[in-house]
């Protein structure tokens, strides 16, 4: 079975094949990622991970680095 | 009181030497003081708007702020035994009443907004409509026009909805807080700024710092350069042009269209170094607002250089709750069913992205011309983000580098082009104007009647090389600093005789070469008026 680590790389890879996520450490502050995947992005973690992503979540920090958003879905899991 | 009037130019010099000269705490007093002072001088009548706005917002975010630390304590009360599910509900209720304040405060202050920028268009259009049925018509109002009006609004809705969304804590003490909604330099045409951005450096203290001087003084005199020698002398052609279009052919028509676009790049970025370079002499860092947007290559690329602030605002507090929302959501969910491929999965966030350009037309103003401009750029800007996959695979088949420079080059000149028609409704009288415009540009184009009469387009030859050489520097400089140069850095690397003889020549063209009417006082700023 996939650990959530594993199945949000590949839903970033699907998203974007271009990008090697383990290296990038700025994702939104380089503008590696644009709005339109931010958005495509949230719609995946929302299906996959059952959670809800609001506006007030989409800052830079929460979507620079694979461990960021791997640790916002973890919060909202938790009922935060 | 013009940015590029005499009497700003006092007032700044008086304002600058008291801040720094007042005990250091007591600065940003002197700033809120200044800022009051500065906007009455655009009348008096016209700061019951500001205040509204400021009251009511400050209000808002404390209120808001209430309800996000009760929220807080609440679910710490829970423990950590407590279920997501049960934090979830004590959250929902919160973010219920959450709701109803931001809606509130936002309705007052965008209603404000609506009523005197919309009212008489809207009214003016309904008539037509309610002719057909009846004599009752929706009476013209003489509004007053605040100056700076969609400018501190957004900046103030933008620090209510960050509050609502916990960004950061209300600001509570209500004078600091107005500072931040009427900080003079950029409360007549932005940047709309954050407040977690811009607040602290406004209630912060500041040493004087002669590097600071040094540099807030070459971006202000580069934004003079731009308004005075560039956007003012271009101005007399596109006056001229577009007022007696019928009298011109196509290719003149297209020169005007052509120098109107120089003019306002030229006065609305001008007018932002300017404000930049006050609020950086003053210890204040303002965001950019513009990113070289003629190296653009797409129309969005365009809007993601140009007014910036506008564009971020509309990304943050538009963009992303629209595609967010439920409505959206499922509409995606029905898309992605339905429509097989890429359609289906860009087709909701598409739809936002019209809605968005759309909204930036309006922005500027009630007219159908404003209208057309925003269904023009949002109509291409989704039909290539619909048609993507199609020209990636296009540029493969005709063995097309994308990262080549001669495809580089095309694609700037591409969006200059698409820029180059939607400046035809920003500049015409109205929509109609602006399509008959168009019409002769492409029907009666005759590039030898431009070269015949382009001396009696309102310029003689030697304004015409001012313009060409100035374009020229212009486009020098950002393509130096898209390769990543500092230019104010490098310059500081130059003996200080080459340094003071640039400062010298710059102030020398400034001097000799600005447009200047009677009394010193160079035409208005054309943003002010949005």
């Amino acid at each position: 079975m996939e650990t959530h680590m594993e199945e949000l790389l590949r839903i970033l890879k699907e998203l974007r094949p271009d990008i090697d996520f383990n290296e990038k450490k700025a994702l939104i502050d380089d503008g590696v990622l644009d709005s339109f995947d931010i958005v495509a992005l949230v719609g995946e973690i929302g299906e996959t991970f059952d959670v809800q992503i609001g506006v007030e979540g989409l800052v830079p920090e929460n979507f620079n680095t694979v461990q960021a958003i791997l640790g916002l879905i973890n919060r909202l899991r938790d009922g935060e | 009181m013009s940015l590029s009037s005499a009497s700003f130019l006092i007032f700044l010099v008086s304002t600058v030497a008291l801040y720094f000269l007042v005990p250091k705490k007591l600065q940003w007093m002197v700033l809120l003081a200044a800022s009051y002072f500065y906007y009455l001088s655009y009348g008096v009548k016209i700061v019951g708007f500001l205040l509204t706005t400021t009251f009511t917002t400050y209000v808002g975010g404390l209120l808001l702020g209430e309800l996000n630390s009760r929220r807080k304590i609440r679910v710490k009360q829970l423990g950590r035994e407590a279920s997501s599910e049960e934090k979830k509900a004590v959250s929902d209720r919160f973010t219920g009443n959450k709701k109803w304040v931001v809606a509130g405060i936002l309705l007052i202050n965008f209603g404000i907004l609506a009523a005197i920028k919309y009212y008489n268009f809207a009214a003016e259009n309904t008539n037509v409509l309610l002719g057909l049925f009846t004599d009752a018509s929706f009476p013209k109002v003489n509004w007053l026009l605040p100056v700076g009006l969609s400018f501190y609004t957004f900046q103030s809705a933008g620090y209510v909805i960050d509050v609502y969304r916990a960004k950061y804590p209300p600001e509570r003490n209500f004078f600091k807080f107005a500072l931040f909604v009427s900080f003079f330099p950029q409360i007549i045409q932005g940047p709309i700024s954050r407040f977690d951005q811009l607040a602290h450096q406004l209630y912060e203290s500041h040493a004087f710092s002669f590097d600071r001087l040094k540099y807030g003084l070459q971006l202000m005199m580069w934004g003079f350069f731009k308004k005075l020698v560039v956007a003012d002398r271009t101005a007399v052609i596109v006056s001229n042009v577009f007022g007696n279009y019928q009298k011109y052919s196509g290719a003149e028509i297209a020169f005007g269209v052509f120098m109107y676009c120089i003019q306002i790049y030229c006065d609305f970025s001008g007018g932002i170094d300017i404000i930049r370079g006050i609020a950086q002499i003053l210890g204040i860092d303002m965001i950019e607002n513009f990113q070289r947007p003629y190296f653009a290559t797409s129309l969005s690329d365009f809007w993601r250089r140009w007014h910036i602030s506008l564009g971020a605002w509309m990304r943050d507090y538009l963009f992303y709750p629209l595609s967010l929302s439920k409505p959206f959501g499922k509409l995606g969910k029905y898309a992605r069913k339905k429509l097989k491929g890429n359609l289906g999965k860009i087709l909701p966030v598409s739809l936002v992205t019209f809605i968005v350009f759309f909204t930036i037309g309006i922005w500027h103003g009630a007219s159908w011309k404003y209208i057309a401009f925003g269904i023009w750029n949002g109509g291409i800007i989704t039909f290539s983000v619909i048609n993507a996959p199609v020209y990636e695979k296009a540029l493969k088949r005709l063995h097309i580098n994308p990262e080549s420079t001669c495809w580089k080059l095309f694609q700037i000149l591409r969006t200059t082009v698409l820029v180059f028609i939607g400046r035809y409704f920003t500049r015409g009288e109205d929509l109609m104007t602006a399509l008959r415009m168009l019409k002769r540009t492409v029907l009666h184009f005759d590039l030898r009647n431009l070269a015949g009469n382009v001396l009696s387009l309102g310029l003689g030859a030697f304004d015409l090389l001012v313009i060409l050489v100035c374009c020229t520097v212009i486009l020098g400089i950002g393509y130096l600093k898209e390769r990543g140069v500092h230019i104010r850095k490098t310059l500081e690397e130059r003996n200080m005789l080459v340094q003071w003889l640039v400062l010298l020549a710059g102030l020398a063209v400034i001097a000799f070469l600005g447009i200047y009417r009677e009394g010193y006082i160079a035409s208005e700023f054309i943003y002010k008026q949005f």
